[in-house]
């Protein structure tokens, strides 16, 4: 074992975090806190070529390994940038781009990978629906075969970059009666009839992502917009998982990071009884407990990106207990960091408030930790 | 990067549990402060056997075994913990410090007895009300005809009572320094031994040096400051980190065990949320715990930079795990955790001697602390 980065992925965190502090941290409050998307945020981390970074040169990437793009995420929440960009920027590159790119045929992935890896075209998936979150094979979403095509009728809910998406990888059901088997993926883009997003949802954290529900009314699709193998729509989401436990979750990884940094600032200005608070032992105990959990978190996710560099098929348990662990515990930790900043803390301007916020979604998002503690349960 | 494991880790860690599992009974006995010749004997047949499988030497020279070793220590931890921290502080703590810091005329005279498993050491480092995080030792040589005067006491030093050697931490006029005595050594004397609330095999006593004579050639040292006394005691917090992961081993295996066998209401326990949310959180620890603690010995022997902190975050963290999954396994076990001799009943009496001895928790919290304000 060891767990050393090569001196290029250092370099390469570096660069990423100059790129972020430059051009997108200083614009991420207001976009968090007016609840706005921030268009050039996003088109500049295409142009950085983080939105494409693991697809092939010739699709409008740069061929780089899944350390690599972990490292790239986790320097973008290290940098400053908000939960809200940074969940974006998952569900796009990951959840729709990836899954169109490991699935899809040459076609297809002409077509859109090099449209989404630019951020010209902003992706998005739907799952969850009104009625169906963790237990998957219940969606309602149909979509029954017409003609050369499909005819889609459904909803879909809480969909990260819904009401901004161009282009939507779809699941629904082709086969009412072989439950997950009989799940479907699609790909769906805008301005399709009978393709709605509705309003976006005023969110407690991530803000700056929009998130809505997906209206399918008779939404007539061409077969070709068919992704993959017909009823292999559950494994392709599953297969997402990966990226979703490994890269997906380095931001957030990160902006502990960065949240960390904020209050070791905070701890040396602050001043009380004639001296900065770092001084005290009670400050010095939250910002341990913050550092412990960066640390204690930091190989679960990295052993899951390396893993999937070496092809190695997903380790569920591995997965789990990332997940699980990156969520639920890191709650106490955004809550001692408000807390070190005292009233400042509960105020925008710290920004430790917008974490906290953010860190909220980590325990529910992807999977709720009590899912994933059944997952864990059945593989014992 | 790698997260696996080498071949030659995996071989060693066989050939361990080769040893352990061939030998149907645990190893070390409740210590009783009367018996402590079969204590002694007992301690040294396993340490016997735990050389013959280059257990003892492991980390002495060296080389890259910082993970091997964590990843061996977890299995003797999990086995039986307190034969694991007697052989600890005999073979890692006092036989390392003789490796590394020893004149090779100590090193030929005591080292080998120590690694080959015939001999036990014991370090004396801590002292009753003090400790070497901010104060300075109260034991002290002073010059005499033949070398040095040595008078000071040790509290709560491990294998005490069945040391043939030991190595107390003092100063004298020319600076910090360990001085070797044997057992019996004149002016040495040590107290009945203690009835601990964990680690019960564990022979603990209190160390009183009165004018103990110490020739120069038993002088380790001296050095320019105490630096390599908050050496040992990060190797002690490696050991005690790699302990916790032994207590949420077997404490975390036992509950699962239980809970996949135990029936209620017609089916096995594990099927209720209640209980296979626990293990799952259990799990979730453990697996954490592990790579934590392999990657900060990992950047410990690597020198990285940040190695001290990470350290420091992978003992509070195994320490402070270990017993909520040791709790959580008591729980799952219901009356029959509770009774003596479980796995997880002594894990959780364990677990909080980890977070008290070596460095604590909340002095480990404020070197992190201090670490991060740099």
């Amino acid at each position: 074992m060891e767990f050393s980065f090569s001196e290029e992925q250092m370099m390469f965190k570096d660069q990423v975090m100059r790129f972020a502090r430059k051009e997108i941290t200083p614009r991420s409050m207001e976009h968090d806190l007016k609840g706005e998307f921030d268009f050039h945020a996003f088109r500049k981390l295409g142009e950085f070529g983080i939105l494409g970074l693991h697809f092939p040169e010739e699709l409008g990437g740069s061929a780089a390994d899944v350390v690599t793009s972990t490292v790239a995420g986790e320097a973008l929440g290290e940098a400053g940038v908000d939960g809200g960009l940074t969940l974006s920027y998952g569900a796009h590159t990951f959840l729709c781009a990836d899954t169109i790119f490991a699935h899809g045929t040459d076609a297809q992935r002409q077509k859109y990978i090099p449209a989404l890896a630019s951020g010209e075209w902003i992706g998005c998936m739907g799952l969850t629906e009104p009625g169906a979150g963790s237990d998957v094979a219940s969606i309602t979403t149909r979509a029954e075969k017409k003609g050369s095509g499909y005819v889609l009728n459904g909803n879909k809910m809480f969909i990260t970059n819904g009401p901004v998406a161009d282009v939507a990888v779809v699941y629904a059901k082709t086969d009412k009666a072989l439950k997950h088997a009989g799940i479907s993926a699609f790909i769906v883009e805008k301005g399709t009839p009978g393709f709605t997003a509705g309003e976006k949802l005023i969110k407690m954290g991530v803000r700056s992502s929009h998130t809505s529900e997906l209206i399918f009314e008779d939404c007539e699709i061409p077969e070709e917009n068919l992704l993959g193998e017909k009823g292999a729509g559950f494994l392709m989401a599953l297969q997402t998982v990966e990226w979703d436990r490994s890269t997906l979750m380095a931001p957030f990884l990160g902006s502990m990071t960065y949240t960390l940094h904020k209050c070791i600032q905070y701890a040396k200005e602050r001043i009380q009884f004639g001296r900065p608070i770092a001084h005290y032992q009670a400050i010095k105990h939250k910002l341990a407990d913050i550092k412990i959990f960066i640390e204690a978190a930091r190989s679960l996710i990295y052993r899951i990106a390396w893993c999937k560099d070496q092809g190695r098929p997903l380790n569920h348990k591995e997965a789990a207990v990332a997940k699980l662990f990156l969520g639920d515990w890191s709650l106490e930790p955004a809550n001692g960091a408000v807390t070190l900043h005292g009233g400042y803390g509960y105020c925008h301007e710290y920004e430790v408030e917008r974490n906290f916020r953010d860190s909220r979604l980590a325990p529910i998002g992807g999977g709720t930790s009590e899912i994933t503690k059944r997952i864990l349960v059945k593989l014992m | 990067m790698d997260f696996d494991f080498s071949e030659a880790e995996i071989a060693f860690c066989e050939k361990l549990k080769g040893l352990l599992g061939s030998v149907p009974e645990k190893g070390l006995s409740r210590f009783e402060k009367d018996k402590v010749q079969e204590s002694r004997k007992g301690l040294l047949d396993w340490l016997e056997k735990l050389a013959g499988v280059d257990y003892l030497s492991l980390g002495m020279d060296p080389g890259s075994h910082a993970v091997t070793l964590t990843a061996a220590q977890e299995e003797l931890a999990a086995l039986d913990p307190s034969l694991f921290l007697a052989a600890e502080v005999s073979a890692r703590i006092f036989g390392r410090l003789l490796a590394v810091y020893g004149t090779p005329e100590q090193k030929e005279k005591i080292l080998p007895g120590v690694t080959g498993g015939r001999l036990i050491g014991a370090v004396g480092l801590s002292e009753g009300g003090m400790n070497i995080e901010n104060e300075p030792l109260g034991t002290r040589g002073v010059k005499s005809d033949t070398g040095l005067l040595v008078s000071g006491t040790k509290a709560h030093v491990v294998n005490a009572p069945v040391a043939d050697w030991f190595a107390v931490a003092g100063n004298f006029e020319q600076g910090p320094a360990f001085f070797l005595m044997e057992n019996g050594h004149e002016g040495l004397s040590l107290s009945p031994g203690f009835t601990m609330t964990g680690y019960r095999g564990v022979a603990v006593s209190t160390l009183t040096l009165e004018k103990a004579p110490v020739p120069p050639d038993r002088v380790i040292g001296p050095f320019k400051d105490d630096q390599r006394f908050k050496t040992v005691r990060s190797w002690e917090d490696q050991i005690l980190t790699a302990a916790g992961l032994g207590v949420m081993k077997a404490a975390y295996e036992t509950a699962r065990n239980h809970a996949k066998t135990h029936m209620s209401g017609g089916k096995p326990i594990i099927a209720y949320q209640e209980v296979g949310f626990k293990l799952s959180e259990m799990l979730t620890l453990f697996q954490t715990a592990q790579l934590l603690a392999y990657r900060a010995a990992w950047m410990v022997e690597a020198g990285q930079r940040e190695a001290p902190v990470v350290a420091h975050c992978a003992k509070v963290f195994c320490a402070e795990s270990a017993e909520k999954v040791a709790s959580e396994a008591l729980q799952i076990l219901g009356a029959q955790g509770c009774l003596q001799g479980n796995p997880a009943e002594e894990g959780y009496c364990n677990a909080k001697y980890l977070q008290v001895a070596g460095t604590s928790t909340e002095i480990s919290r404020m070197k992190i602390g201090d670490g991060v304000l740099g």
